[in-house]
């Protein structure tokens, strides 16, 4: 069913792989404006990581879509109560740029975040524009992540501006939200020509035929796996890259050991099948 | 499990997707990897181009394989395309055609009583479902709703189903069709929601779900994996993976 391999077989029959821990690298907390979450709640949050094998989540909140100053305190919070399953991503809201110096100094002061999450659309601020400046250097001398929405169409975060930003930045370890959802050979280029850049799968993953582009042009190695969770069940997403043609490799790069590399996250148990493709 | 497909097509629309089916082999070849039993199906021809090329294209498609079903699309039979009412349906039962899609927005028509009071009288006697694709309705996004509330309170006994709703839950606009009207469901290519499945049967039990994969736009295994592992009982995963849509077309009454 789905399709062939162990690991298809195993997440049917189980709805998980112990030896192939998933790593979410692109969630939300908390409820937002246009849609209804069943399960956005910490403990059924925590119920879905189990249901499905997400060894790791990381998350940035919905509040902070739109106060960061808010909704980051409140995912550092949430970071400190699942501290073996959770880890946050910063959210900088580039149209209050006079606090940017505040939320870099918050930054640094906790542990509990892996680096930056940008979203240029939802600000109606281009990835290219200065305001983000401050803190692509600051990621750039630190050579740390950045999660950033990305999606085609011109002039706002496309993989024209990831590209750009890759040039200028290239330490940061940039994450195209999305994978630069429908420019899906030109994005995949860009994840290819630079080092640092990679393809994170959210919504992506439902398109049929996009992840063997990504694979043919830019390889699996510079995929991770995300989900929006709590608006998209894991399952979903992993079913798709079951459904892709690929080898079970592939998806082990995808799911965990692409971003167990990027983050450093403690895996028990997994990759008994072989070394990294 | 029988799982079957209430929602996938195969053909040349104007603007392939970016794994494109053009054959009904290549339909075939992948339904049978992911293990679907029955396929309610289309070529993109009755909206692309009309019924009246779409229709005959599917039935041909079907008879490939005792797995599909054919779907045929509707036209108002005042202009006479598809025949008057009495003749299409002789020749959806000809064909033993049990399920119609509407494009009314694609194919410039108004969808209520006026236009298709005789068809939608008819299909509300026989049990016909009607398909609704809540992208190809008049009025966007929302329309489909809006459309099917329309349809529901005139032919409160016709049985709707509006599939490929997107991933951005639609929650708020399909779950007040569901919690009023009977034969209002949504297909479950595209509910992606953690938890949308469990909460709409606890909230309006399994026969408001249909299973199906949106193919070829969308893989199969998302959807599949998704029903497999909802936190339901056996009994209504059983019925959304296929036997809700068995039972819909089983009673049809051609």
């Amino acid at each position: 069913m789905i399709g062939e391999g162990r690991l298809t077989r195993e997440f049917v029959a189980y709805g998980r792989v112990d030896d192939c821990p998933v790593i979410d690298t692109h969630a939300h907390y908390g409820p937002y404006q246009a849609i209804h979450f069943p399960r956005h709640r910490p403990e059924r949050v925590m119920d879905t990581l189990d249901r499905c094998g997400v060894r790791w989540m990381l998350t940035s909140g919905h509040v902070a879509l739109v106060d960061p100053r808010r909704g980051n305190a409140e995912i550092a919070e949430l970071v400190a109560q699942y501290p073996d399953r959770l880890r946050g991503w910063w959210v900088i809201n580039p149209n209050y740029p006079e606090r940017t110096e505040e939320e870099l100094d918050a930054f640094e002061a906790q542990s509990g975040f892996v680096g930056f999450k940008f979203h240029p659309n939802g600000h109606g601020t281009p990835l290219t524009d200065d305001r983000y400046g401050p803190v692509l250097e600051y990621a750039n001398a630190h050579a740390l992540p950045v999660l950033s929405h990305t999606w085609k169409g011109a002039g706002m975060a496309s993989y024209r501006e990831v590209a750009i930003v890759a040039d200028k930045y290239p330490e940061v370890r940039l994450l195209m939200g999305h994978a630069g959802y429908g420019d899906w050979v030109e994005s995949s280029k860009v994840a290819r020509d630079h080092e640092h850049v990679y393809l994170e799968l959210t919504a992506a993953y439902s398109v049929r035929g996009a992840l063997e582009i990504m694979i043919e042009h830019a390889g699996s190695r510079k995929i991770t796996f995300g989900t929006d969770h709590p608006w998209f069940d894991p399952h979903y997403g992993i079913g798709c890259i079951l459904s892709a043609y690929m080898t079970d490799q592939d998806r082990r790069n995808i799911l965990y050991r692409n971003a167990q590399a990027l983050f450093g996250l403690p895996l028990e148990g997994a990759g008994a099948e072989g070394e990294a493709t | 499990m029988e799982l079957w497909d209430c929602n996938c097509w195969y053909g040349v629309p104007k603007s392939p997707p970016v794994a494109p089916a053009e054959t009904v082999g290549l339909l075939l070849q992948e339904i049978g990897r992911a293990g679907i039993t029955r396929a309610l199906v289309r070529n993109a021809a009755v909206w692309e181009c009309s019924p009246e090329v779409g229709n005959v294209l599917t039935s041909e498609g079907a008879a490939a394989d005792e797995r599909l079903m054919p779907a045929w699309g509707m036209l108002p039979p005042q202009t006479g395309e598809l025949g008057t009412v009495e003749e299409f349906l002789a020749a959806m039962r000809a064909a033993d055609v049990r399920a119609l899609w509407a494009y009314p927005d694609k194919h410039r028509y108004v969808l209520n009583r006026t236009t298709m009071g005789g068809l939608l009288e008819e299909m509300q006697d026989r049990a016909i479902p009607l398909f609704l694709h809540r992208r190809e309705s008049v009025g966007g996004q929302h329309g489909a709703y809006e459309l099917a509330d329309r349809l529901l309170m005139d032919f409160p006994r016709l049985r709707v189903v509006v599939v490929a709703h997107g991933s951005w839950g639609e929650d708020r606009l399909f779950r007040p069709l569901m919690e009023r009207y009977e034969g209002f469901a949504v297909d479950t290519s595209r509910y992606e929601l953690d938890g949308g499945i469990e909460e709409v049967c606890g909230l309006y039990g399994p026969t408001h779900l249909l299973f199906g994969t949106n193919f070829p736009e969308a893989p199969m295994g998302g959807a599949i994996l998704t029903l497999l592992h909802a936190a339901i009982s056996d009994e209504d995963r059983e019925l959304i993976a296929g036997g809700n849509l068995r039972r819909m077309l089983e009673e049809v009454r051609l």
